[in-house]
């Protein structure tokens, strides 16, 4: 799950819980600590008060049955045995005396020991002892002693009552006076009750505040009556491991108790772990430190276990809460579960998976809803898209079969080289769509050679259609080595016929003479070529016309220009000038010249490609705006000062049956230098010419036939001349179909096709009134 | 250039070989036409046109066989071309003439042809 909402939402509601339900208990806590603590401090009071109270209610008692038995004898006469007879009957009827004496004065009896009968609480019930024995000896006891000094009640300092009570007791002492006849009072005797610290301490004990609390009770001396540990009895408090551990606490605590304060003090002790705490009073009768050891970790023992239940309560709720909150959350936030898997697998493609269910109108409904209309909407998307880019890459397979025909229109696919002897020659065109308008064409007729550069309004799909048109005119013009001017004018009607569109040509014609350098050419509002020589590149200079397909019958301007060797030539399209870069730049013609004539060192097969990569990098990534077409053309001058001069012959021959053989004989000797394999080809070319003159031209006998030979580097032009009636044989002449079965095959029509196939260009004019048909072979 | 003809017959093959010297061209051609007329109308099964020492042929010459072809072949009878030089070749290859006239490069193919057609003929 990670951090998704239920958790997050878990974690911060469960905090928040956890802080109010903390809170909450603390306040809780500290109310109820108080009051606990607070009942506690008063349950222990009322302990401690009630024990007291209870304690010297006996001792009052102890010490009020004593008062009335001194004040009995105060007033009245008793024999021994009426004293014996009483003492018995108080120590009988008091169950809170352990023992009772009458012990009369020195001299109020006639034994030298005294008179004390002692009544006391032995094993068996009541029994009696003599404590006027020399043993004893009454009369010097302290209790005795004390007394008489004092002149008052008093409770003697705890003692072992050796031949008495046989136990530790204390004794509350009353001495009795009379007064004699002159009214003087005398000590008549000392009447005292016995306390037992047995029961002393019983009742102590009672001081309970928890299990390992006790009493405690210290005599007006400092000597313990009652404790935990029945050994520190009659010790005093500083013999003890308490007292010793800490004898000044003690001493101080001891005094403040005498003094009739309440004291509480926390001291350390072996009752319980941590300090004790000791609270010490004074019991009103005797003065005697009493009061409670406790351990207040005992006795807040009930507020730990309040803590506890509430610490496991507070945590029980938490973990309810936290459990409610992850269902609730779970259960709120399974739509958006199931929202986030579904869209994962829409990301995956697979826009059929099933939403969850959109109940009610809360806002996981409504997200759930425009979920559900995004993807129906990117269905429909997607679809459209897979369509249109369907239909896109069928008209991209269109326009890339297009592109393929429209370079193969051009010489060499659109991008030509070729190292002649007489001349050196590269072109190319870059469309810029797949197809493009630019074209151009090049064809060597002898010593000629025909150029073409040209450009078609616009790009695309409409400029290449055109640029097709163009270029199959262009090249039936090559063929008819007219002017270049001429040519020009010739083309502009074929195109203007049934251009509705409007579409038009730019177009360089020219026709250079590889022999003497000369370049004749037309322009059709076609840009200067330029030149590059000496170092320099620059626009020639020349007359132009307007461009081609617009309007008829208008005369072009020519132009001449003579190319010296070293000369480099370009041909180019406006794509060139008009290249942009990102800024918006021209590449123009100064870069272009400045290319241009830093190139010329290279080879035109290595120069033109690079003129076009400078240009490709002016341009960077902007897109290529227009197509480029770039042409570079330099003369030989190697196969020009090698050449051999022409030579030329021409003869007439008279028609007549034997015409054949005279040309044959004139021309074996005349082409007698040429390899024999062409010039068999030539003589059989010159038969059939002259044979088809002969049937079809209508010549009389004897009408003369001029055969010319004109025989330059590299090939051989055949001219036969004439003066027949106007026939093109390369046109009208029966063409035998080819290659059919012997019985269907035409008899005839056959030497039309040795003339073209064994000559390599064939041009028919008539002039003058004759015929004129120049055959061309290459060598 | 002239032409001369050297015919000789086979008649235990029904073959005759007609021999060409020189060249076939338009001069020639009707001669030559007259000539070949004349053995095809002869009758054989076969007329062989031995063209061992024939150093010239022009598109006159070739319609004379294709003429004389056609005529054979309506008889039901075969025309076949031997011992072209390989320029003559090279007209007959531009003319796609004859394609389904039987050729033999030399004698040896001929015989072999001629041998085949006896076991043949026999074999009837």
């Amino acid at each position: 799950m990670g951090r998704s909402i239920t958790t997050r939402l878990i974690a911060l509601l469960t905090l928040c819980a956890a802080v109010i339900i903390g809170a909450g208990m603390l306040i809780d806590y500290r109310l109820s600590r108080d009051q606990i603590l607070d009942r506690l401090r008063r349950e222990s009071e009322e302990t401690i008060r009630a024990v007291i109270i209870d304690l010297e209610n006996w001792l009052q008692g102890v010490q009020g049955a004593t008062d009335l038995l001194a004040r009995i004898l105060q007033q009245r006469d008793y024999s021994q045995a009426g004293l014996q007879q009483m003492l018995r009957d108080v120590v009988h009827s008091n169950a809170d005396i352990f023992g009772a004496t009458i012990a009369l004065a020195p001299g109020q009896t006639v034994s030298p020991l005294g008179f004390a009968p002692y009544y006391f609480r032995g094993e068996t019930g009541l029994a009696y002892a003599d404590l006027a024995t020399p043993e004893h000896n009454y009369q010097h006891q302290p209790w005795f002693t004390d007394t008489v000094a004092a002149g008052r009640a008093l409770w003697a300092e705890p003692y072992y009552d050796r031949g008495g009570g046989e136990t530790l007791m204390t004794t509350y002492a009353v001495p009795v006076y009379r007064e004699d006849e002159a009214g003087k009072p005398f000590l008549y005797a000392v009447v005292t009750a016995d306390v037992a610290l047995e029961d002393l301490h019983a009742y102590l004990q009672r001081l309970h505040l928890g299990e390992n609390s006790f009493g405690i009770l210290l005599s007006r001396k400092g000597a313990i009556l009652s404790s935990r540990h029945r050994e520190n009895v009659m010790r005093h408090f500083s013999a003890t491991a308490a007292g010793r551990a800490n004898p000044g606490g003690w001493q101080e605590m001891f005094e403040a108790a005498l003094d009739g304060a309440v004291v509480t003090r926390q001291l350390p002790c072996d009752a319980a772990p941590g300090p004790c705490t000791f609270r010490l009073g004074t019991l009103q009768p005797t003065g005697w430190p009493v009061g409670v050891v406790y351990s207040e970790h005992e006795i807040l023992a009930p507020l730990r276990d309040f803590q506890r239940k509430i610490v496991l309560a507070g945590l029980l709720t938490l973990a309810l809460m936290a459990a409610a909150v992850a269902l609730v959350s779970r259960r709120l936030t399974r739509p958006l579960t199931a929202l986030a898997d579904a869209s994962d697998s829409i990301a995956r493609g697979d826009l059929d998976v099933a939403l969850p269910p959109a109940r009610g109108n809360d806002e996981v409904a409504r997200l759930v809803q425009s979920f559900a209309a995004m993807k129906t909407d990117l269905k429909t998307y997607i679809a459209d898209l897979e369509s249109a880019t369907a239909r896109r890459s069928r008209l991209e397979g269109e326009l890339g079969a297009a592109r393929d025909i429209q370079m193969a229109m051009l010489p060499g696919q659109g991008e030509a080289s070729v190292q002649d002897p007489a001349c050196n020659l590269w072109a190319a065109v870059r469309p810029a769509r797949s197809v493009g308008g630019d074209l151009y064409s090049f064809q060597r007729q002898g010593r000629q050679l025909f150029i073409a550069v040209g450009d078609v309004s616009d790009k695309g799909v409409p400029a290449a259609l055109f640029m097709a048109r163009a270029m199959g005119l262009i090249q039936q013009l090559a063929g008819a080595a007219a002017e270049p001017a001429a040519a020009m004018a010739r083309l502009n009607n074929a195109l203007e016929q049934g251009n509705d569109n409007c579409m038009f040509l730019t177009l360089f014609l020219g026709v250079l003479d590889l022999d003497s350098g000369e370049l004749d050419f037309a322009s059709a509002g076609h840009c200067a070529p330029s030149l590059a020589r000496e170092g320099k590149a620059f626009a020639l200079a020349q007359q132009q016309g307007p461009a081609l397909g617009l309007v008829p019958d208008l005369a072009y301007p020519g132009n001449t220009v003579t190319l010296q060797s070293g000369d480099r030539l370009a041909l180019f399209t406006d794509g060139i000038e008009e290249a942009f870069n990102n800024s918006d730049e021209m590449y123009g013609m100064a870069r272009f010249h400045q290319e241009l004539a830093g190139s010329t060192q290279q080879g035109v097969a290595t120069a033109g490609p690079q003129l076009l990569a400078a240009i490709d990098r002016f341009a960077g990534d902007c897109p290529q705006s227009d197509d480029i077409t770039l042409m570079l053309l330099e003369l030989t001058s190697a196969d020009r000062d090698a050449a051999p001069a022409p030579t030329a012959a021409s003869a007439e021959f008279a028609l007549t049956p034997g015409i054949t053989g005279a040309v044959h004989a004139w021309l074996e000797r005349v082409l007698a230098p040429i390899p024999s394999a062409v010039r068999q080809d030539l003589l059989l070319v010159a038969e059939e010419v002259i044979s088809n003159i002969a049937k079809y031209a209508g010549l009389p006998a004897r009408a003369p036939i001029t055969v010319a030979v004109n025989a330059g580097p590299g090939q051989v032009a055949l001219e036969v001349r004439d003066p027949g009636t106007a026939f093109d044989p390369l046109q009208q002449g029966d063409r035998a179909r080819l290659g059919e079965p012997i019985d269907q095959a035409a008899i005839g029509g056959l030497g039309i096709h040795l003339i073209t196939s064994l000559s390599d260009r064939q041009n028919y004019r008539h002039e003058h009134g004759y015929n004129i048909l120049e055959v061309v072979k290459y060598l | 250039m002239e032409l001369h003809t050297n015919v000789t017959v086979d008649a235990d093959h029904s073959v005759a070989r007609v021999a060409l010297v020189g060249a076939l061209n338009t001069e020639t051609a009707p001669g030559f036409e007259q000539r070949l007329e004349e053995v095809v109308a002869a009758g054989h099964q076969l007329t062989v046109l031995d063209m061992k020492d024939l150093d010239y042929i022009s598109s006159a010459g070739l319609r004379v066989i294709f003429k004389a072809a056609k005529q054979a072949k309506a008889a039901g009878r075969r025309m076949a071309a031997a011992n072209r030089k390989p320029h003559i070749d090279k007209v007959f290859e531009i003319l796609k003439a004859l394609p389904d006239m039987a050729v033999f490069a030399n004698d040896q193919e001929l015989d072999d042809y001629l041998d085949s057609m006896q076991q043949r003929v026999r074999g009837e």
